[in-house]
């Protein structure tokens, strides 16, 4: 199997060689010239399956081992103190949905699903940036024969199949993980609030009204050709210039935002999802990082959570859904309002 | 053949009955001669025909109704997000009981509300719209109270509603009736203390080919445009023949004949409907 790997000449250099030479013009071009072979070009159909099914056992039997990490030795385990900051998870976006308080108002919720999110690596504080000990977490499985060397090394270390988001949380000293850990949803708790960071949607190249809220021009009254356009660039002679940074034309979307504040509503520990207040930036079916939000108004919310993480074996038996104390839960009576 | 066995079985037993009343009466007759007296076989009457009612469906899901919230949008969603919040909708649906109803049927909904007295207040109106789907689903009911036009949307699920009952159950020639708006007000009033009209829980839902009366133009919406696709109502008595035709203008001939906005439910709505009725049975 591993020698089958070495026939995958996978180069990092996709990128065609219009954009290689203007390092400023890569965020334009999207067509990648693809040189490179996939895993089955050179395989007989019967080596094909047997990959195939070789590479699901495999995934199968690190997903069984990993299900239980105490049963290897794991990393000592400490208590919560104020100031400690613990891992965070990588999850679905699934969607959205209405919920209730006990009040009768009604707020909307996005449901995040962690599927299959796990610890990869631990990197200590000289590694990482001298300050703070950082842990990589990876999320959703994907095959491995669309990745290069240098991924698969992280993923076979820590005894893990291969993951489609890799992120790096910063995490205190007293809460490093031992690397293939698996992270499930039970981490977080009702009651909580958290910072979701997520690539927001694509806009691609949009005009200065749709990107800053640019006011235009009026339609009528004498106009010619202007009634999108940004106006004036800044003041006149006195800088004679136009200062960086200015609003103008370009890509929009497609970065990294992070929605701050948000409260946990309800955890689903049986399928592994999260009820969040509000929106949450990114498309549906797409890859977030979920954490401890760091506001300090929001700091005295977070009382006694599961620290490190959520272990099954350890506190296995929370109910199925765990609610808010707002929350109208569907299986009570009708509201009687007073 | 059964049958014949049955009703054999029933003389026997009956001729049995006959025997012991006359052994007992008549103690000192020997028994060969009430066998002679009382064997005389009867006329054969067959059993009459079983009646098969089927205990183990309610009364709702014998017309085979689902509920069009359930049905999942043409979506590029997770299959999986539909089946978490359908586990909801049927959570809430075994405490409130939301009647099956189409656009065009006269409800009653009793809603809480913290400043009405006795904490909750009853609305009738005839149903104009059914929206949204999942938990979010929706209808608007309309009344005309007091010479004014009055529409609340209610939301299925929300734990505020306390009872939806159904007073009459029918469909009318549309999907949206919107144009009640801009119809004759007789059209929209329903009387608030109506009894309920009983319908079968089997058997097609009545259509009520009600063609409505419009008041003069002009509308809210121009309803006699092809997009609109209305039959309910007499265009005849509203526009003149020139002004259909101008309306047929805005039509788009070519729609029918689009593959892509061909969107087939039934084989997902078959699958839905087995696991609601899988679980509202539990």
């Amino acid at each position: 199997m591993w020698s089958c790997r070495l026939l995958l000449q996978r180069g990092t250099r996709l990128v065609s060689p219009r954009a290689a030479g203007s390092p400023a013009n890569l965020v334009c071009c999207i067509r990648t010239v693809k040189t490179t072979t996939w895993f089955e070009e050179h395989l007989t159909e019967d080596n094909q399956e047997y990959m195939r099914k070789s590479m699901a056992e495999e995934i199968r039997r690190q997903t069984t081992e990993k299900l239980n990490p105490l049963k290897d030795e794991l990393w000592q385990r400490n208590e919560w103190t104020e100031g400690s900051r613990r891992v965070g998870l990588v999850a679905i976006k699934l969607g959205m949905a209405p919920i209730w308080t006990k009040t009768g108002e009604r707020h909307v919720v996005t449901m995040l699903q962690v599927q299959d999110c796990h610890v990869l690596k631990y990197l200590s504080k000289e590694e990482y940036d001298g300050h703070t000990a950082a842990l990589m977490v990876g999320g959703k499985n994907v095959s491995p024969f669309q990745r290069s060397e240098e991924d698969m090394e992280i993923f076979r270390n820590a005894g893990v199949p291969p993951k489609q988001k890799v992120t790096t949380f910063k995490v205190s000293d007293n809460a490093i993980i031992k690397p293939g850990t698996p992270l499930y949803a039970a981490h977080f708790r009702p009651g909580q609030y958290v910072d979701v960071t997520a690539k927001s949607i694509g806009k691609g190249f949009q005009g200065v009204m749709k990107r800053y809220g640019f006011k235009g021009q009026p339609a009528t009254h004498g106009q010619t050709k202007t009634h999108r356009r940004p106006g004036a660039s800044g003041p006149g002679g006195d800088p004679a210039k136009v200062f960086k940074g200015k609003k103008m034309p370009g890509m929009m979307g497609n970065i990294f935002i992070t929605a701050s504040g948000l409260k946990i509503w309800r955890v689903n520990t049986k399928y592994n999802v999260l009820y969040v207040n509000g929106s949450v930036p990114g498309h549906r079916n797409c890859l977030l990082k979920v954490r401890d939000s760091v506001l300090p108004t929001r700091s005295s919310t977070l009382l006694n959570p599961p620290f490190p993480t959520y272990f099954t074996e350890e506190e296995g038996d929370l109910d199925e859904d765990l609610y808010d104390e707002n929350l109208f839960v569907h299986t009570e009576p009708s509201l009687t309002l007073t | 053949m059964a049958a014949c066995v049955k009703g054999l079985d029933k003389c026997m037993f009956s001729l049995r009955l006959l025997r012991n009343h006359q052994l007992q009466n008549e103690r000192f007759l020997s028994t060969s001669l009430c066998r002679l007296n009382a064997e005389q076989p009867p006329k054969f009457t067959p059993p009459p025909k079983p009646v098969i009612i089927d205990k183990t469906q309610t009364e709702a899901s014998l017309r085979k109704f689902l509920s069009p919230e359930f049905v999942p949008p043409r979506q590029r969603a997770d299959p999986f997000k539909f089946f978490i919040e359908r586990k909801d909708m049927i959570r809430r649906r075994k405490v409130l009981n939301i009647p099956e109803f189409y656009v065009g049927s006269i409800l009653a909904v009793t809603m809480g509300d913290p400043n009405a007295s006795g904490k909750s207040n009853r609305f009738v109106g005839i149903c104009i719209q059914r929206g949204g789907k999942g938990l979010g689903a929706s209808f608007v009911l309309r009344n005309i109270i007091d010479n004014q036009g009055v529409e609340i949307c209610y939301e299925l699920y929300s734990p505020r509603i306390q009872q939806i009952e159904v007073l009459k159950l029918e469909k009318r020639l549309d999907d949206n009736l919107m144009y009640l708006r801009d119809a004759m007000s007789e059209y929209s009033t329903v009387d608030p203390n109506m009894k309920p009209v009983p319908f079968s829980p089997t058997g097609e839902v009545p259509v009520n080919q009600l063609r409505v009366r419009m008041r003069p133009k002009p509308w809210s919406k121009r309803w006699e445009r092809p997009r609109f696709n209305i039959k309910g109502i007499r265009f005849e008595l509203a526009l003149t023949p020139e002004q259909m035709e101008h309306a047929q203008k805005w039509e788009q001939p070519w729609n029918e004949y689009d593959m892509m906005k061909e969107y087939d439910t039934s084989t997902l709505e078959e699958q839905v409907r087995s696991e609601v009725q899988r679980e509202m049975s539990k």
